[in-house]
């Protein structure tokens, strides 16, 4: 069981490593707005992407 | 924000929200044009300017925070009043410019963690953003801390003494010390910034017994990681901490969410015009410019799904307009060419282009807002009294932990702190502090939905216990405008030729009888075929005209429509109003005139009786006619007073009420102010008397009457949910506070109550947000 040793501290930094993913969901607004890409197909072609 | 910034919101050109300018430097405001921008002149005195001004509170976490603000803003020299919405998360301060500054006042509360930002659009909508994406990274962070800390935990639950080695035992430790630190130092941030204000305040708050729960927590599990062998025991309680601040978190984050959709429809109906607009300039195309930047005479052109930002008329294109926040009209109505629009409603079909006629505070619109900001910052009765209880309540909780702690420490020093905890974190108040303002707000957003302003809140909860209903007459069951209500003819003219040639006279004047006569005529669909030449009128008196084109037997020379007197007529006077035609032979016709009534009078007034409500009512008519009015809309004729002066009509109704009769006064507001402010609950009608005037508790500037029936049931459902609300938050406490005191509630569940209880008592509310009975 001596390979707990090794991936308990890693599940943490895996862990951390995920919240740091989440934190530039969040803050670049992912969770904003989530039906907007789903409507875009139903847009007419000459409009621009928002 | 009030008024003023509605329709002027910062301008923000090209670079988007980098250029408003940062709410910590306040000193900004102090500039008049500036504070216009969220304050409205709230009237002058003769030593001092006063100035309302709309704020947005931030670092307001629960809901008796806002006593402290509103001391705290008081306490400033200079500011009148003040009054904070913990519910809606808004401010409004009164304030005198001769004595202080806008950045005087708005840096009081800083010392206190409290941040007042002006509420305008854009801050507004920039400020609502941060936040939203700082309580779900929280909230995240919690959340996903404490999956992981239960990845450690499970073994411990799941295994037999003896088959985790102490060494892998710790190692698990070490990892939930490690993921707790984040829910520890980010996640309960709020809780812990707010309870450290209060105990600088020396006071206490409904986030500091919260705290206390995290902070013991943490540090028993953290010393029973590092040093097993303590007072304290061997036990970690990593999984309960971060269980219990993600379910805070989780009821915080779903009541912020609810707020904005149920008491913010408040918001969404005054906050619906957009920051810019696009306006017509000099070379004839159209760009976008700042709402604010709107003079007269500017045109602009609105697309479909857009507000029109300035009451106008239309130059070009023609549509239908959703009027249904100003003029109760729910249905939408066509606006053509040359047809005028007004601020706030929505553009529902086409683009049109409209010419400005009127901005700003001259709008309509701007008066419903500034009569529901008003509404939306005040506390009804039950609020307060709740406020109030909330204190000692919180004295006792820390004392009931204090004594829990002290019960269990001779047997078991680790189980008397969790149970001192789950005692700290079972009790927060909040579901008692939010039971009243969350259920009024989301039913003064439903009113105003359906076109009923709310002024007082307070009246919500007066209008359930309602039982009588006095009308008054003209104005409110009938409308302004004259009928014709009978029609006698000389020998040989039959009534609908009378009343055609009637109409063609009075097709040349503007005056009501006139307007009425046309009216008349044209429902009764009369072939045209008389034509009448060389109209004049006589102010005051009548219309005479030449008749040519068909002629009709008996009929000779000069038509004249007016009093007896004009058409040269002997005859007795009467109580009627009445018209005469007369051509040179003498009298041709009498119209008798009546008042037309509301279309849903009768069926609101049965509605209301068969519901139980006594109906009555006073008219300053003369008695005959008010009986004819009241027999039409089935009114018992013993309970019509005609001939009535204010001062009878305020005799009449106070005499109702010391028989014990709660009364509910409907009036248009034009010639019975005393007798509305003088009842129980006031509603008026119609759109006789400006908004900002109007001093009943309720303005219904659509006059459908249908909804009074529905606004009285509404009224006994919304104090229903709020008896429902306040009765659960007590039996909550009731019933968990001894749970937790004897040590049978862990932390976690402690914190998944008291999360659950908030949940409830907003979702009990938001079911108000439909409106029962049907309108």
């Amino acid at each position: 069981m001596d390979i707990l040793f090794l991936l308990v501290p890693l599940s943490v930094l895996l862990a951390l490593a995920v919240m740091g993913l989440l934190a530039w969901a969040v803050w670049s607004g992912q969770f904003e707005d989530v039906e907007r890409e789903g409507e875009r197909i139903l847009q007419e072609d000459n409009q621009k992407p928002h | 924000m009030q008024v003023a910034a509605v329709l002027t919101p910062p301008d923000f050109g090209q670079t988007g929200l980098q250029d408003t300018p940062a709410p910590s430097h306040p000193e900004v405001f102090d500039n008049p044009e500036d504070w216009a921008a969220f304050s409205r002149s709230a009237g002058a005195s003769a030593d001092a300017d006063l100035w309302e001004s709309q704020l947005l509170v931030r670092g307001m976490y629960c809901a008796a925070c806002s006593l402290t603000l509103e001391q705290a803003l008081l306490a400033v020299k200079g500011v009148v009043a003040a009054h904070v919405s913990a519910a809606s998360g808004r401010a409004s301060v009164t304030w005198s410019s001769a004595l202080t500054r806008p950045s005087l006042w708005m840096t009081a509360p800083l010392a206190l963690g409290y941040q007042l930002v002006p509420a305008s659009d854009a801050f507004e909508a920039h400020d609502s953003r941060q936040q939203v994406r700082l309580v779900l990274w929280r909230w995240l962070v919690a959340g996903f801390c404490m999956m992981q800390v239960m990845m450690y935990a499970a073994p411990a639950y799941f295994s037999q003494p003896g088959d985790i080695t102490p060494d892998i035992e710790k190692l698990l430790r070490w990892a939930s010390w490690v993921l707790c630190l984040p829910v520890l130092i980010f996640s309960s941030q709020p809780f812990f910034a707010s309870a450290l204000r209060d105990l600088r305040q020396r006071r206490i708050s409904m986030d500091l017994p919260v705290a206390i729960g995290v902070a013991v927590t943490f540090a028993v599990s953290t010393a029973a990681t590092f040093e097993p062998q303590g007072w304290w025991g061997r036990e970690v309680y990593f999984d309960s901490l971060s269980m219990f601040v993600f379910f805070l978190l989780t009821g915080r984050f779903l009541e912020q969410r609810l707020r904005s959709r149920t008491a913010g429809s408040l918001g969404a109906l005054t906050e619906r015009l957009q920051a810019s607009v696009e306006r017509q300039a000099a070379d004839g195309h159209f760009e976008r410019v700042a709402t604010r930047r709107l003079r007269v005479g500017d045109v602009m052109r609105v697309m479909p799904g857009e507000a029109f930002a300035a009451d106008g008329t239309i130059v070009a294109g023609d549509t239908l307009a959703d009027e249904a926040l100003l003029t109760g009209e729910s249905r939408p109505v066509p606006r053509a060419l040359g047809a005028s629009v007004m601020t706030g409603s929505y553009n529902l079909a086409n683009a049109v282009e409209v010419r400005v006629d009127k901005t700003g505070v001259d709008t309509r619109y701007a008066q419903i807002v500034a009569l529901m900001q008003r509404a939306s910052v005040e506390k009804p009765r039950l609020a307060v009294l709740a406020d109030k209880v909330a204190k000692p309540f919180l004295m006792f909780v820390l004392l009931a932990a204090v004594m829990a702690a002290a019960f269990w420490w001779g047997t078991d020093p680790s189980r008397a702190l969790m149970a001192a905890v789950a005692v700290l974190v079972v009790t927060c108040p909040c579901a008692l502090s939010l039971a009243t303002p969350t259920a009024m707000l989301t039913s003064a957003g439903l009113l105003a939905r359906h076109g009923v302003l709310v002024r007082h809140l307070q009246a919500i909860e007066s209008l359930a216990d309602i039982d009588t209903i006095i009308f008054d007459k003209t104005g409110t069951l009938t409308d302004a405008s004259i009928g014709v209500r009978d029609v006698q003819t000389r020998e040989g003219i039959t009534r609908a030729q009378a009343l055609q040639l009637a109409s063609s006279v009075a097709l040349h004047s503007l005056h009501p009888v006139s307007q009425a006569l046309v009216a008349a005529a044209n429902a009764s669909a009369l072939p045209k075929g008389v034509e009448v030449s060389d109209v004049k009128e006589v102010a005051g008196q009548g219309l005479e005209g030449q008749l040519t084109g068909v002629a009709i037997a008996g009929l000779s020379g000069k038509l004249r429509l007016g009093s007896a007197r004009f058409c040269r007529i002997e005859a007795s006077s009467s109580d009627v109003m009445q018209v005469w035609l007369a051509d040179d032979l003498g009298w041709v016709a009498r119209f008798e005139l009546d008042e037309t009534v509301r279309a849903e009078a009768a069926k609101a007034i049965g509605a209301l009786q068969a519901r139980g409500f006594e109906v009555h009512m006073l008219s300053g008519d003369r008695a005959a006619t008010a009986r004819h009015v009241a027999s039409g809309l089935g009114i018992d004729a013993s309970r019509v007073q005609g001939d009535c002066t204010p001062q009878t009509k305020l005799a009449l109704m106070q005499a109702l009420q010391q028989g014990g009769r709660k009364v509910l006064m409907v009036g248009d507001g034009l010639n019975d102010g005393p007798v509305l402010a003088a009842a129980n609950v006031s509603v008026a009608v119609g759109l006789a008397v400006p908004l900002a005037q109007a001093q009943a508790d309720f303005v219904m500037p659509g006059a459908q009457l249908m909804m009074l029936p529905a606004m009285l049931a509404h009224a006994r459902s919304t104090l229903r949910v709020v008896r429902q609300n306040l009765w659960w938050a007590v039996i909550y406490n009731a019933a968990c506070v001894p749970l937790a005191l004897a040590g049978w509630l862990p932390a976690w569940l402690a914190g998944l109550g008291m999360a659950l209880s908030s949940l409830l008592v907003m979702a009990n509310a938001a079911r108000l947000a439909k409106l029962k009975g049907g309108v």
